[in-house]
């Protein structure tokens, strides 16, 4: 399963960085272009959707290195099993929001799927929705993976005693 | 997630809104006289929500509410609406569509505007059922010089669409058409990042882009007669009572004669004021624009294929 | 309900779920209480959230910071403050507010200052005597004229929920940030003289000039990103993007300190701590959108306009509850979800939003330096290897310069407005 997660993490974060690549790349084009007198209209509307996914992956991958700032106070006061039932606690909170962001984004990914960029009519906004369900199913995976490990934990401390 | 919400002691809520924070809008006037009636009408049956600009001032964001749910009312332009899949609207944002505002008139009220509600009501699976037409004011030209024929164009860096009919037409004549987001515009005409913009008067006098160097000049090119869509999320709508429909369907009639109004009352106010603040208006000879915009015009109509429509829009030019 | 709310978002913080999961579960069971709101608005909004231009600036100044800071300019520009202020007693704690300026010119935040100039200064200063509160709390301290002398990503943001000019707000932060900078240095020249820190030697011209020239590359970055927006050349999101490619440029081919293979990591670091903050964001314009549905802005400009008369005290009032909300929350969510809420009474009270926005921007860097949430604080206590209230005892002394510069902001803008308008009057 650990391979998995790797796995996984080091495709999102290379997603990421393709995105947060794009989006500087486009508004790189965007100045040189202006300059010389040329418009290109869907710069801004590119680099727009390719921020939101670079974004939304990265807080993915956040996740999974558990990065996102939180209080530790309360789990820096409490020690061994109560400290690794806090943190499993805290980790279903996470993954009831996920389930939650992930179906309602799944239902947003329904709706407006075929809605159009409004600079190039060919694409449709559901390439860009979908970030929204992709970002929260993966956080659940990680999230469930740390549960996981958490649980792991558990037992080799029953044993222990 | 189809019926208006019931409160507690049994009333409905409607969630209406459009995307401008001035409260002294035309938008504000219109739905504020559609809430009034809809309360008045249902005896307080059925309360209106008016959200000026708070649940969003983008308007792809109030369409996307108003899709899902999250707005029962809204207000949008043809070009957001082209968004959704539906590019038929978009017809009514192409330049020198109509002669004049009564011509504008007799086509959203008659059987076009049916027809244009009927499209936009299959195409958007009933997700969006059109009230009414408003409009946002009559679309000139303001610049750092004034424009009496289509060769004051030529070379002029103008701030507007830059993709679709709307720049194919200006590029056509020969101006430069430029992406500027409005909140940066003031700034563009007065550092001479850009020439010349467009815009109705209520617009562009409350931004004092009249007062800048390169927008001190008016031309009244009148290259659009606005339209507005005014929608109601359709599935909403029709799981209301036929009485609470008729209701609706009177305040929105209400609020369309209301709009209207005040838009031409702006229209007339804020071009005296640019006037009185020193701005120079001159009156254009539309013809040369015109005609250059017939075979553009065409080209479009069979692009997102409402040739018949635009057929029935120059006849009614004719009354 | 909104009390409740209150309540869960405090337990929710309490326990240690992370912030940016608080705000956005908050902002779903408020939108599920709402009857006639489908929760679905809260995935929408948490797109539309991100969907704004100006936002790219965020990952864009972040990557400058990192180029910088891989590129070791840093380093260049602590050498040359040291050369200029390190003969005054207390030089390392002085070159450590000046470099802080100056990085400040080039970096639109201030996290990554705290980070490269800590790192170097905090362990020279122990070595050469200077206590443990001195070196963390003038690191953490001086950073936050990060966001206060231009470019700032706050500043970005605020003018894009604004439509306040983003080149009046730049001009408009270079003084208050010089007199902070100002300040800190003869806060410490008390404290050297008292405690007799020690003294560099004084420089020669020629070495000085030398050092100059070595910096000279990284110094020009805020003439050309303050220049190009301001005459109109790019945009503030573009300036951002010019300056990561001239920062990049110069540490590759001048300074010859970056190589490609440093790119990945720094491509890495810039993806992570935006997409940290930006993700906080997201969550809070769904909260956002929750407050708009309740109409909060205009419930909070009757209340002002019944109870508060004067604007002196609005502006009180603005400050301290920009410091109590800095202490738990980045500066951008706490914009996003507060300044559309205190707009409208601002502009009823007479105020310009570019002051309105100095304002609000010096509170929240405040933020930055007090805890339990203080990014910089958290940085600079963890460089020093020291504990967080230690540091932010010793940081006391310096948020209290800060104070001051912010009331001269609010009651004497002219002050701060005396660079704008002399360069650009057009923008007032
Ligand atoms: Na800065
Ligand atoms: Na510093």
């Amino acid at each position: 399963m650990k391979k998995t997660i790797q796995a996984l993490e080091k495709a999102q974060i290379t997603i990421g960085i393709i995105f947060l690549c794009t989006f500087f790349f486009v508004i790189v084009l965007q100045i040189v272009t202006r300059q010389l007198g040329i418009s290109i209209i869907w710069t801004e509307e590119a680099a727009n959707y390719s921020f939101i996914w670079a974004v939304f992956m990265g807080a993915a991958v956040m996740v999974n290195r558990r990065e996102h700032f939180n209080f530790d106070f309360l789990q820096q006061k409490l020690k061994g099993k109560k400290r690794i039932f806090l943190s499993l606690f805290n980790d279903s909170v996470l993954i009831i929001f996920n389930v939650c962001i992930f179906l309602l984004g799944l239902q947003v990914v329904n709706e407006f799927w075929n809605y159009t960029w409004s600079t190039l009519p060919e694409m449709k906004m559901g390439y860009v929705w979908i970030a929204i369900p992709i970002m929260a199913g993966t956080m659940l995976v990680y999230t469930l993976s740390h549960m996981v490990q958490h649980v792991q934990h558990l037992k080799a401390k029953e044993v222990h005693e | 997630n189809d019926e208006l919400e019931e409160e507690e002691d049994g009333t409905l809520k409607i969630i209406a809104a459009h995307n401008q924070t001035s409260p002294d809008n035309p938008y504000q006037a219109g739905l504020l006289k559609f809430k009034e009636v809809v309360e008045e009408e249902s005896d307080g049956a059925i309360e209106v929500e008016v959200h000026a600009g708070t649940i969003g001032t983008e308007e792809d964001e109030l369409v996307e509410k108003l899709q899902l749910g999250a707005a029962d009312v809204v207000v949008v332009s043809p070009g957001f609406m082209t968004q959704t899949g539906i590019r038929e609207v978009d017809l009514f944002s192409a330049p020198y569509l109509f002669n004049d505002y009564e011509h504008w008139l007799r086509t959203v009220d008659g059987e076009v505007g049916e027809e244009m509600a009927q499209i936009i009501n299959e195409k958007s699976d009933n997700s969006f059922k059109l009230l009414g037409y408003w409009s946002a004011g009559t679309r000139h030209y303001y610049g750092k010089q004034p424009v009496e024929s289509t060769e004051d164009m030529r070379g002029l860096s103008f701030r507007t669409q830059t993709s679709g009919v709307v720049s194919d037409f200006w590029t056509e004549v020969g101006a430069i058409p430029s992406g500027i987001s409005w909140g940066e515009l003031y700034q563009g005409l007065q550092q001479d990042v850009v020439d010349s913009s467009e815009n109705a008067y209520p617009f562009f006098v409350q931004q004092s882009h009249h007062t800048t160097p390169n927008g001190q000049y008016i031309s009244e090119t009148a290259h659009d007669y606005t339209t507005r869509f005014l929608l109601i999320n359709g599935e909403r709508f029709d799981n209301l009572d036929e009485n609470q429909q008729q209701i609706v369907s009177e305040a929105a009639e209400a609020s369309v004669e209301t709009e209207r109004e005040v838009t031409l009352e702006q229209d007339e106010e804020y071009k005296q004021q640019a006037i009185e603040e020193g701005a120079e208006v001159n009156e254009v000879n539309r013809e040369p624009f015109i005609e250059i915009a017939q075979p553009i015009l065409d080209d479009f109509a069979e692009e997102i294929e409402v040739e018949e429509m635009l057929e029935k829009i120059r006849a009614l030019a004719e009354e | 309900m909104g009390f409740l709310l209150l309540i869960l978002f405090l337990v929710l913080m309490f326990i240690g779920v992370p912030i940016a999961f608080v705000i956005g579960i908050v902002a779903l069971i408020g939108i599920l209480t709402i009857p006639y709101t489908p929760e679905a608005t809260v995935a929408m909004t948490m797109v539309n959230g991100l969907d704004s231009f100006v936002l790219i600036a965020v990952p864009l100044f972040i990557l400058a910071a990192n180029l910088m800071n891989s590129g070791k300019i840093s380093e260049k520009l602590i050498d040359f403050a040291l050369a200029i202020v390190g003969p005054i007693r207390g030089g390392l704690a002085h070159a450590n507010v000046l470099v802080s300026m100056m990085f400040a010119g080039v970096s639109g935040a201030s996290q990554a200052d705290t980070a490269g100039v800590g790192k170097i200064l905090i362990p020279s200063m122990e070595r050469k005597g200077y206590d443990k509160e001195t070196s963390v709390g003038v690191t953490a301290a001086s950073s936050t004229v990060g966001v206060i002398i231009p470019p700032s990503i706050p500043m970005i943001i605020f003018a894009g929920l604004t439509n306040a000019s983003v080149g009046a707000l730049f001009l408009g932060g270079i003084i208050p940030g010089i007199l902070i900078g100002l300040g800190m240095m003869i806060l410490i020249y008390v404290i050297a003289v008292k405690r007799n820190y020690p003294k560099d030697k004084r420089v020669e011209m020629k070495k000085l000039f030398t050092l100059f020239l070595d910096a000279f590359p990284a110094l020009l970055t805020p003439v050309i990103i303050i220049g190009g927006i301001i005459s109109g050349f790019f945009t503030a999101t573009e300036a951002a993007a010019v300056a990561s490619i001239y920062t990049a440029i110069v540490c590759m081919f001048y300074y010859k300190t970056l190589k490609m293979k440093d790119f990945p990591k720094i491509l890495f670091d810039t993806l992570a701590l935006s997409s940290l903050s930006l993700f906080a964001l997201a969550a809070a314009s769904a909260l956002g959108e929750l407050m708009s549905y309740y109409q909060l802005g205009a419930t909070a400009q009757a209340f002002f306009e019944n109870n508060i008369g004067s604007q002196w005290l609005f502006i009180l009032i603005i400050i301290a509850f920009f410091l109590f909300v800095g202490t738990f929350m980045d500066a951008i969510p706490a914009m996003i979800l507060f300044v559309p809420i205190i707009l409208p009474t601002a502009l009823e009270f007479g105020m310009d939003p570019v002051h309105l926005g100095l304002i609000v921007i010096m509170t929240l860097a405040i933020g930055l330096i007090t805890p339990p949430y203080g990014l910089c604080l958290l940085l600079a206590a963890k460089i020093g290897n020291m504990s967080i209230e230690r540091s932010f005892v010793a940081v006391v002394p310096y948020i209290a310069i800060v104070l001051i510069v912010l009331l001269f902001v609010a009651f004497l803008p002219d002050m701060a407005f005396y660079i704008p308008e002399l360069i650009s009057p057009s923008l007032f």
